[in-house]
This record gives C-alpha cells, sequence and structure tokens, in this order.
C-alpha cells in the first residue's frame, strides 16, 4: 500500500513537472524576453529623444550665440571707428542692442587697436576706465581671428557672464559686449528630461558654464571622458544614465545631456508591472491548472487502478467458486453412489428381517431401529449432497425464478450452525406472500450471505441479526440486513462498499465482500444501501425491481 | 402388484446385486448389466419392462446407452439414476424419452413405486398397440 501510495505521488509529481516545462517555462522565458525587450525599447527611445532635444537646444544657442555675433559684427561693419569714440553713439547703441538684444547685452566697450578702451557703456564704468588691454588674450585673440567668445564667468553683480568680442575687417578697434548668459538656463531647463536628469555646458576644460541643473558643480569621471569623445551620432550608455554631447559654436564649449535612464522607467515601469501580473496571473492559474489535473488524473488513474485490482480480484473469485463448486459437484457424485449402496443394503435388511422368527431373533427390535437410523442418516448425508451439488449448479449466471423469502431461508441454513454455536439470535420477518421476481438466484445469495456473514461478525456472540422482507410502496422487493453490533463510523458510511475498504483484520477480510455485493446488486438493477440504526447496529438494505419476463409457471 | 421384468445396468456389481435381491423379494424379475453394451445385448433377446439406467458408467454412457436402447426397443420404459444432480443430463433424458430421473441416494419403496409407473406406462402402451394390431388383423380377410 504504501509502495503504491508512492507510486502515485511519484506520477503526480511527473506530471507536475511535465506541466510546468510545457506551460510555465514558456511563459517565464516570454515574460523574460518582454522584459528585456521593453528595456531595450525604453533605452532607444530614450537616446532618441535625447538626440532630438540636444539636437535642438544646439541650434537654439547656437543662434543665440551667433545673434549677438553678427549682432555686434554687423555693428561694427556698419559704422565707421569714429562712430564708436563718440560716447553718445555707443549709448544710443547700447539702448538700441538693449531693447532688442532682450536684455542680454550687460555692456558695451570699445577698444582701439591698440588696447586703450576708448567708450564704455553699462554698470562698471568706473572700473573699466582707461583699462588697457593690449595683453590681454582674449584681445590678442579677437584682432587674429576676428571674433572672440569668452568662458562663462560671474561677473561683479554675481550674474553668469560671457563676452563677445569682435573686430572690424581693417581691425581698427575692437567692440566688446558682455552677455548676460543666464538665458542660456532658461534654454537648457527646458532641455531636462526628467527629475533626475541634467542639461548642461562645460568647457574643454570641463568647468560648468551653466549651473548643473541637479546643482552639481564638478564632473563625475564619466563625464570627465565624454569631453574627449567627440561624436555627434553616438550617445554613450551608462548603467544609469544615456549621454549625449554636442560642441557649440566653434568648439568651444560643449552641451552636454544627461538622461537618467530610471526617470524615464515610468513607462516601462507600468508596462513591466502590467507583463508581470498577466504573467503571475497565467502562471498562478496553469499552476493550480496543473496541480488540480495532475491530482485529479493521479486519483482516477489509482480508482482505475483498484477497480481493475477489484475486478480481477472479483473474477479470480468468481473461478475460485467454479472450481470450489466443481469440486463439490465431484465428491458429492462419489459420495452419492456408496450412500447409495448403504441406503440400499440397509433396504435389504429391513426387506429380510420380516421373514426371521420374531421369537429366534434376540434384538429383532434393535435391528429395526439402526435400520431406520441409518436410513435416517443416509437422508441426512444426501440432503448434503444434494446441497453441494445444488451450490456447483449454482455457479453458472442465469435468470430465473427465485422466490427471495425461500432464497433467504436457504442462505440462512447455511450460517444457522453457526449463528447457534455463538448464541446469535437470528430473526426472520419475512413478510408472505412476495411476488418471485426473475433475477439471478446465486449471486443474490451471495449477497444475503455476504451480508449475514459480516452482521454476524459484527454482533458478535449473544448478539441478534435480524433479517426482514417487504414489498414496497412501489413494488419493489426490499431486504432488510439488521444487527445490534456497534454500527459502522460516519467516516465509514461512504466507502464501505468501495473495494478492498474493510475494518476487519488484514487476514480476516479482503475488503471485497460488500464491493461485490454492490456490484451485484447493481447488476442486478437493485440498489444497495446502509445506514446506522437509531438503536444502535448496522442496517443493510437491499431493494430490488420485481420482474416477471421470462418462464411462467 | 403385476410382477414385470426390470433390467438393472449400473458398473458396482453390489448394487446390482443387492437391487436386485431387493426387488425380487417384492415379486419383480430383476436382470443385471455391468454396462451399456451388455446391456442392449440383454435387450435382445428378453422381455425387459423397464430399464433402471445409471447415467455415469464406463464405456458407453447412459445417455448413449438410452438412445440406443430407444431405437432398439422403443416400448421399453428407461428410468435415468444418477448421482449427480446435473438437471441438464436429467433433461437430456427426458428428451430422449426416459421415463424419468431419480438421483441417489434413492431409497427401495419409492424407486419400487417408479419402477411400477413405468411399468404400467409400458403396459398401456404395449395394451394399445395390441389393440390396434387386433383390429388390423381383424379387418384384414383371411
Amino acid at each position: 500500500m504504501e509502495r503504491k501510495k508512492k507510486y502515485y505521488s511519484a506520477i503526480t509529481k511527473r506530471l507536475l513537472i511535465a506541466f510546468f516545462c510545457l506551460s510555465i517555462l514558456p511563459i517565464l522565458i516570454f515574460a523574460w524576453i518582454m522584459k528585456d525587450t521593453v528595456e531595450e525599447t525604453n533605452i532607444i527611445k530614450l537616446r532618441e529623444l535625447a538626440t532630438s532635444t540636444i539636437e535642438h537646444r544646439t541650434e537654439v544657442i547656437s543662434i543665440f550665440l551667433n545673434d549677438k555675433i553678427s549682432l555686434l559684427s554687423m555693428m561694427v561693419s556698419f559704422y565707421p571707428r569714429e562712430f564708436f569714440l563718440v560716447q553718445q553713439n555707443l549709448d544710443n547703441l547700447y539702448l538700441a542692442m538693449g531693447s532688442r538684444g532682450g536684455g542680454d547685452i550687460v555692456d558695451l566697450q570699445v577698444i582701439d587697436a591698440a588696447g586703450v578702451q576708448h567708450g564704455y557703456v553699462g554698470p562698471y564704468r568706473a572700473i573699466v576706465k582707461d583699462k588697457k588691454y593690449s595683453e590681454a588674450p582674449w584681445f590678442q585673440e579677437t584682432l587674429i581671428s576676428g571674433v572672440h567668445v569668452s568662458d562663462v564667468f560671474t561677473g561683479f553683480r554675481n550674474v553668469p557672464h560671457f563676452v563677445v568680442a569682435v573686430t572690424n575687417s581693417l581691425k581698427s578697434f575692437v567692440l566688446r559686449a558682455t552677455i548676460n548668459s543666464s538665458s542660456f538656463n532658461s534654454l537648457l531647463h527646458s532641455a531636462q528630461l526628467g527629475p533626475h536628469s541634467d542639461a548642461f555646458i562645460i568647457n574643454r576644460a570641463g568647468n560648468f558654464q551653466t549651473p548643473s541643473l541637479l546643482s552639481r558643480t564638478e564632473l563625475d569621471e564619466n563625464e570627465k571622458k565624454l569631453i574627449s569623445f567627440d561624436n555627434k551620432s553616438q550617445a554613450v550608455i551608462t548603467d544609469t544614465d544615456i549621454y549625449k554631447t554636442r560642441w557649440i559654436g566653434n568648439g568651444q564649449w560643449l552641451l552636454v545631456l544627461k538622461a537618467n535612464l530610471a526617470d524615464s522607467m515610468d513607462f516601462y515601469l507600468t508596462l513591466r508591472n502590467r507583463v508581470f501580473i498577466i504573467v503571475g496571473t497565467i502562471i498562478l492559474l496553469s499552476l493550480s491548472a496543473a496541480v488540480t489535473i495532475s491530482l485529479a488524473l493521479a486519483r482516477n488513474l489509482e480508482r482505475a487502478d483498484k477497480e481493475h485490482a477489484a475486478n480481477s480480484m472479483q473474477f479470480a473469485h468468481v473461478e475460485k467458486m467454479a472450481t470450489i463448486g466443481r469440486l463439490a459437484a465431484g465428491i458429492a457424485h462419489e459420495i452419492n453412489n456408496p450412500l447409495q449402496m448403504i441406503t440400499s443394503q440397509a433396504g435389504w435388511i429391513s426387506e429380510l428381517l420380516p421373514d426371521e422368527d420374531p421369537a429366534a431373533v434376540k434384538n429383532l427390535a434393535e435391528y429395526k431401529s439402526s435400520i431406520e437410523k441409518i436410513r435416517h442418516h443416509v437422508k441426512r448425508a444426501g440432503t448434503i449432497t444434494h446441497r453441494l451439488l445444488g451450490f456447483s449448479k449454482k455457479m453458472t449466471a442465469q435468470q430465473d425464478r427465485v422466490h427471495i423469502n425461500e432464497l433467504i431461508a436457504e442462505t440462512l441454513s447455511f450460517v444457522e450452525r453457526e449463528a447457534e454455536n455463538n448464541s446469535i439470535a437470528i430473526i426472520k420477518n419475512f413478510s408472505p406472500d412476495l411476488p418471485a421476481t426473475m433475477t439471478d438466484g446465486p449471486q443474490l445469495q451471495q449477497v444475503f450471505l455476504n451480508l449475514i456473514n459480516n452482521a454476524l461478525d459484527a454482533v458478535g456472540p449473544k448478539g441478534m441479526v435480524e433479517i426482514s422482507t417487504s414489498l414496497s410502496a412501489d413494488g419493489r422487493l426490499v431486504v432488510e440486513c439488521a444487527d445490534n453490533g456497534p454500527g459502522i463510523k460516519p467516516e465509514n458510511l461512504e466507502q464501505i462498499f468501495d473495494p478492498f475498504f474493510t475494518t476487519k483484520d488484514p487476514d480476516k477480510g479482503t475488503g471485497l465482500g460488500l464491493y461485490i455485493s454492490y456490484d451485484i446488486v447493481k447488476k442486478l438493477s437493485g440498489i444497495i444501501s446502509v445506514e446506522n440504526r437509531t438503536g444502535g447496529g448496522a442496517l443493510f438494505r437491499v431493494i430490488l425491481p420485481i420482474k416477471s419476463y421470462g418462464k411462467q409457471e | 402388484m403385476r410382477e414385470f421384468n426390470v433390467l438393472v445396468v449400473d458398473d458396482e456389481d453390489e448394487f446390482r446385486d443387492v437391487i436386485a435381491k431387493s426387488l425380487e423379494k417384492r415379486g419383480l424379475c430383476v436382470e443385471g448389466a455391468e454396462n451399456g453394451l451388455k446391456a442392449l445385448e440383454i435387450l435382445e433377446h428378453s422381455r425387459t419392462d423397464v430399464v433402471l439406467l445409471d447415467i455415469k458408467m464406463p464405456g458407453i454412457d447412459g445417455i448413449e446407452t438410452l438412445r440406443r436402447i430407444r431405437s432398439l426397443k422403443p416400448l421399453v420404459e428407461v428410468i435415468l439414476l444418477t448421482g449427480h444432480a446435473s438437471v441438464d443430463s436429467g433433461i437430456e433424458g427426458m428428451k430422449l424419452g426416459a421415463f424419468d430421473y431419480l438421483m441417489k441416494p434413492i431409497e427401495l419403496d419409492p424407486l419400487l413405486e417408479k419402477l411400477s409407473d413405468a411399468y404400467e406406462k409400458k403396459r398401456l402402451q404395449q395394451e394399445k398397440i395390441e389393440a390396434a394390431l387386433m383390429k388390423k388383423h381383424m379387418s384384414m380377410p383371411i
């Protein structure tokens, strides 16, 4: 039994593994691929966004810068040198540019080719008065290349500035403008792609030209490397961020756009969570389905096996009974011949006895009574052999007219002796005049024999077994076999007709008796049921239909 | 009771003897045969009225013997005797025209009763035949 249990649990386990491999594993793989794909898609999307953003910002900043440069260039080309030497003109120009430039230009300075300042409009007139710039690198550069754009510096007003200086084609003077770079900041603000994303401009030395949007003051290692990495199309992707860079202007400034991957993950996360939820649900469903199906399959298998075993046992039982029947018939036949001899010889003596002279035969009466006894006992033995022969005859299944009361009475005759030995009272409560029915008498007899034997086992010595027959209201035969034993435990009532179910000792009962009885009654279109009597003890009830087809007497 | 001839066919000598003795004591003429062939031989030239035939015998069995008796002497009545309660062989015997079948062990009185019934039947049959023959003879011009 233990081994069988192990076998079925092994089957269950194997089924579960198969289900797992067939259903859950693919789902998991799918989920994994899905997750990676979504992640990758997210990175691609973010990179595209970063690219388009940086391109746009670069353009805007370049335009801004070029705007300033071209404005100044236009001025120096448009007006002669003498014009700028007049302070009044400069003032007017400043005012005009101020209104046009949106307040970006903080001050204007006119310096001659020798580096001497000639005019200034702006808030720091006193500080820059008569200052000489001939040695200043930016001045040199302006004279050489015509244009100079400085790094951003924090001016006296603690506002980031940068300087644009231009010279005319004759390089006879330099027009220098200080430009408030805070408008860059606002341009970059809108380039921020998320709360942990950043956008800033650095110079070639790696100094921040605009404040980091995350208020950082120094570049980290990755970012320092970026400065030397100048590839327009490729984005640099680290574990946490995507970097996109563009040189602005003449390669002096680098616009850096840092897009944080985690920020953009929101969309991905919802998608991923949805995938996880769906996958989880599917896994749970298929897991429960797998468990249910596996258990059900194993249980069905177990039941089928049990039934098969029970059927084989029943078949073997029938075989055995048939063999016993043949054996019994053989013995009965062999015994009947000597019995015949005994009775014939005894008969011969009784034929001769009357010829004797009663006076001469001293024990004549004794002889006569002895012969009578011989005859009586031969008759008894004959009854037994005839019953044995009848038993063997009954081993073949057939439908016959059966009087239920006679059948049960005959069945009881098999067990009466045993009941007597155990002082068990068998009460016959037969309803008279029950109609005969066409059924398999011998099989039915086996059912009643089983029930009665069970009852006798249940009550034990000095118990009571009651057999009653009656006709139900709807015209069916009802046979009840009741005992006053301990009854059946409620938890066993359900499975009492199951094959191999027994409460008897393993060597006493096979657990097949009631199963076979149930099977027989079912085959005879009857119903067998069990209940516990209120007064204690079990009550088995067999209900049989009355069939009247076939031969009539 | 009229005296009539009985042939007991059984492979057991003792049985034949005791039955013969008992029946003779009751006034019947009894012959014995230990097997079917012997029985047929005896039947050829004896005035047997009733045959008491055991079904189970070595050589040709009772049923086969019965069949041959019916063809040899259709008027002779046969009572089957069996130690086997096989209704089938009984029914088969009846179909073949046995008067009845009896189950061992049987006592003398019921056996005698059956034999008498069988003889009575045979006698009536024979009388009818004789009457018919008589009519035939009488109607025949000499």
